[in-house]
């Protein structure tokens, strides 16, 4: 029990607890937009950044931001080009990412365990510089999609009806990927740049089974969220040697199979009024 | 009343081979038209050009004055495109869609207020779903959903409504109360314009029944629509 309580471990649950209220805020406009895949995407391309970073000298924070901004750029160009198909470019940008990161740090000989802790998180070992950040970048995704929250809703919803309307919707859909950018760059010590996306959409998912509307997902999302990271969390530091990142994944997608269970129960209840 | 859609000498196709081939058209304020064709015969091209999301190839089209590219304008246009556009990943209510329509003309960093949400539940009075108006709208029924997005192209009362198949899957019975509610936007000033297969539900309250033949709007009659009808008019593209 008192494991539980120790610096080290208070200090995980106030950075896993950041992360995983703030991913399903952004992740609900990206599931509903279908865009699910787009925080490994840039995941990936934030390994690379980490990577150029250590090279250049540069913070990893910064190197994962700063890639994952401008991957996130390029892709939502090329989407709206329709140059590439969605899947194919962030396919492309998967591999890109990964192997770059390798190659970078492979060349400068920093190809080691740090390398897994990039990639799969490492959140028991945050320190309160680490928390600073990631409660600022966290701050910014929440106050940002709350003064834009009705625009990103009308282009989530339907995006050519809400070009049509007026709305300013190349530049929303940037914006969109930038706050997932920085909510990338704010996970990669809570479940890693692999894993970060997880949170992005699994609990987003789970409140979708609970829920009638848009704010109810995601409010919905934003417990389950809390949830997961609580309950992994605690799992993983109780255990010793659980890792923290993959005991969260794991219970959020725990929680999304109890959701659907609910949400199946509720339906069976009271079922749904159809008319003409 | 003045001229609020003006398309001058438009031309338009997809391919090598145009859809619209020297669209002329005037259309006024308080002015309700139907707009009719066979499958393919550019209805919905059309109105995408009136609305900006289309540019003509040749020919310009003016609306309320300036381009449908200035979203200032766009603002002042209730659209609904034909059918259900959006994602069903996440559940969505019927209230967060109609209210998604008053978003442009509130403007940027302007929440929405007591005043906002009257406008939303009167949208949804107007084309009967104000008991609906908590549910989920794939839940709903394609008439259901096909009000849902009639109400989202209502709420911010535009100046000019372009309405895609707007009575589509929605009860032969509802058809009547929605063509008057059209008749009503019509009289209050707005300019609104409805592609439908069907001349009996606006044939009582529209001013013109436009038809896209060969590339060009002509105006007919109700009696020439139904003849245009029974040699296979209608669809959309």
């Amino acid at each position: 029990m008192t494991r539980l309580l120790v610096p080290f471990a208070i200090r995980a649950y106030l950075a896993g607890g950041l992360v995983a209220v703030t991913a399903p805020v952004i992740g609900s406009f990206l599931v509903q937009r279908r865009l699910s895949l787009i925080g490994d995407g840039m995941g990936h391309l934030a390994f690379a950044g980490v990577a150029l970073g250590l090279w250049m000298g540069i913070s990893p924070v910064w190197g994962a931001l700063g890639a994952a901004v401008l991957g996130g750029f390029v892709l939502e160009v090329l989407r709206a080009r329709g140059r590439l198909a969605g899947d194919l470019s962030l396919a492309l940008i998967f591999y890109f990412g990964i192997a770059l990161g390798i190659v970078v740090l492979s060349a400068i000989d920093r190809f080691d365990a740090s390398a897994l802790t990039v990639l799969f998180g490492n959140i028991l070992v945050t320190d309160w510089t680490d928390i600073a950040v990631i409660a600022v970048l966290c701050a910014a995704v929440l106050g940002v999609t709350a003064v834009f929250y009705k625009e990103l809703l009308a282009v989530a919803l339907d995006e050519e009806t809400a070009r049509a309307s007026g709305l300013p919707v190349d530049r929303l859909n940037v914006l969109l990927l930038v706050l997932t950018a920085l909510l990338v760059a704010a996970g990669m010590h809570v479940v890693g740049l692999l894993l970060i996306a997880a949170l992005l959409v699994i609990p987003v998912a789970a409140g979708s089974r609970l829920a009638h509307s848009f704010r109810g997902s995601m409010l919905w999302g934003v417990a389950a969220g809390f949830a997961s990271a609580l309950v992994g969390l605690v799992g993983s530091i109780a255990q010793g040697t659980l890792a923290s990142g993959g005991a969260i994944v794991l219970t959020a997608i725990a929680v999304f199979v109890l959701a659907t269970v609910i949400g199946r129960r509720a339906a069976r209840r009271h079922p749904r009024r159809v008319g003409a | 009343m003045p001229v609020t859609v003006e398309l001058t000498g438009v031309r338009f196709g997809y391919g090598a081979e145009p859809i619209l081939d020297g669209v002329d058209l005037d259309l006024s304020a308080g002015e309700f038209a139907v707009l009719a064709g066979a499958n393919g015969s550019g209805k919905s091209t059309l109105l995408k050009l009136c609305v900006g999301l289309l540019r003509p190839a040749d020919g310009s089209v003016t609306v309320l004055g300036g381009s449908p590219l200035d979203p200032a304008i766009r603002r002042r246009i209730g659209y609904a495109p034909q059918g259900l556009r959006m994602a069903t990943s996440l559940p969505v209510s019927v209230t967060e869609v109609v209210a998604a329509g008053l978003t442009p003309s509130k403007g940027l960093l302007r929440r929405m207020d007591r005043r906002d949400w009257s406008k939303v539940n009167a949208a949804l009075e107007s084309v009967g779903l104000g008991d609906l108006s908590a549910e989920c709208l794939f839940e709903l029924s394609g008439g259901q959903q096909q009000r849902a997005i009639l109400a989202r192209a209502l709420v911010a009362d535009p100046d000019i409504l372009l309405l895609d198949e707007p009575t589509t899957g929605i009860d032969q019975r509802l058809r009547p109360a929605l063509a008057q509610e059209l008749r009503r936007r019509a009289d209050a000033g707005a300019t609104v314009v409805a592609v439908s297969h069907d001349p009996d539900d606006f044939h009582q309250e529209c001013d013109r029944i436009l038809v896209i033949e060969d590339g060009r709007v002509r105006q007919i009659t109700h009696e020439e629509f139904h003849t245009h009808l029974a040699l296979g008019g209608g669809g959309s593209r």
